[in-house]
């Protein structure tokens, strides 16, 4: 059988993954609620969705880096949403679409290093390609459009720094111990 | 309805209203999912959760707009507000309804998804509770150490991938050693139909939803 592909072990790594991935979240998702609350009084309220959009994030460059190709980055982030779905969370099927939007996002980040490199170039551009996806989402989503530039720029840049330091830094963190337990295929 | 129908019809509904800013189809579509959740016998406690999980989000994104936006359009952030409920109840109406089975069934049969990909994530799925166990035993055993686990430590995600790899190797072990076989035809015990009238339905509902659409600021 052809070598890109996925097999049975490899798609329920994934979905057991984006499981992973969702039970840890839920723990964190006060902080959403949280820092909305405190933002909405100085007009800064859907900025919580750009500080914590990196934790969403994770499953996807992680999910990259485990398996090494192409589709597995869309894959992981998407089974994450169609799980979620699956237990009846509330965002339900439109969970199915921004779990999309994601996997896009970080699947681009290793399509445009050609699935070949797989360093800390790799998670930048990834981090990059997720920011700009998920943020032209958002802007019909959650109607960025209205806002004001400054705000939007502001928005961008907690937007990237969010996904940096969890889908860059912490994945980093987790596959380099990966590596170390020589779990990662070469 | 039809598994797969259903999902599509929720998912083109979502996207579409995503795309065009509409009160009116917003109010109208939560209104028609309340209606079918109270048909299905849904509970005042789940109602109650329904309309809260939303609020925070939904009232930050209508302050937002409303008092800090340079257009101050009271219109733009009721449609935001309504169009997050919007999100919140066709989702709701859809797994409210749906059994994961007969999803997973109704995409391989009526959608010729292949077969390890709607077995492999329902396979996982099964394993939902056990993973919520693994994950509290890997804190606990962490703080037998003295060792505190937070969300954000790597160590943590790291302990559960061991554990994800593992699992994931047997339970693919145990599926092929029952006669699984990837990509080989298969026949089914429980047929997922796929009539005329689910069309009918589906292409009805979107063919309202436009018309409301248009006819509707």
């Amino acid at each position: 059988m052809a070598k890109h592909q996925l097999h049975l072990r490899d798609i329920i790594l994934l979905a057991l993954i984006g499981i992973i991935f969702g039970i840890i979240y839920f723990a964190a998702g006060f902080i959403y609620n949280g820092l909305t609350i405190l933002l909405t009084p100085i007009g800064y309220g859907p900025m919580a969705n750009d500080l914590t959009m990196g934790i969403w994030c994770m499953a996807g460059p992680l999910a990259g880096f485990l398996l090494r190709m192409p589709g597995a980055a869309f894959l992981g982030e998407f089974f994450g949403a169609v799980v979620e779905m699956l237990l009846g969370d509330q965002w339900g099927a439109v969970n199915l679409i921004s779990g999309a939007v994601q996997g896009i996002g970080a699947e681009l980040g290793f399509t445009f290093t050609l699935y070949k490199i797989y360093n800390w170039l790799t998670l930048l551009i990834s981090s990059l390609t997720l920011t700009i996806v998920t943020f032209g989402w958002d802007w019909f989503r959650n109607g960025y459009s209205h806002f004001s530039g400054q705000m939007l720029i502001i928005m961008l840049i907690a937007r990237f720094i969010s996904i940096f330091v969890f889908s860059g830094i912490i994945v980093r963190l987790i596959v380099n111990m990966l590596q170390r337990a020589h779990l990662i295929k070469r | 309805m039809n598994p797969s129908l259903k999902l599509f019809t929720v998912l083109f509904i979502s996207l579409e209203l995503t795309f065009t800013s509409k009160l009116w189809a917003n109010i109208i579509i939560i209104i028609g999912c309340l209606i079918l959740l109270i048909h299905a016998g849904f509970r005042w406690q789940q109602f109650c959760w329904l309309v809260l999980v939303p609020l925070f989000p939904a009232i930050a994104i209508f302050i937002t707009i409303v008092l800090f936006s340079p257009s101050h359009s009271l219109f733009y952030g009721l449609v935001l507000f309504s169009r997050l409920y919007m999100y919140v109840s066709l989702g709701t109406v859809f797994t409210f309804t749906t059994n994961p089975l007969a999803l997973a069934r109704s995409l391989e049969q009526n959608c010729h998804l292949p077969s390890k990909y709607a077995y492999g994530v329902l396979a996982a799925l099964n394993l939902m509770t056990k993973m919520k166990q693994a994950v509290i035993t890997i804190r606990a055993a962490g703080q037998m150490r003295g060792v505190v686990l937070h969300w954000w430590s790597p160590t943590l995600y790291f302990k559960a991938i061991l554990v994800a790899l593992q699992w994931s190797d047997q339970l693919a072990q145990a599926m092929e050693s029952h006669g699984f076989v990837e990509g080989q035809a298969r026949t089914s015990t429980i047929n997922i139909p796929l009539t005329v009238y689910d069309w009918l339905i589906t292409i009805t509902l979107i063919v309202v939803i436009q018309i409301i659409i248009i006819a509707l600021p």
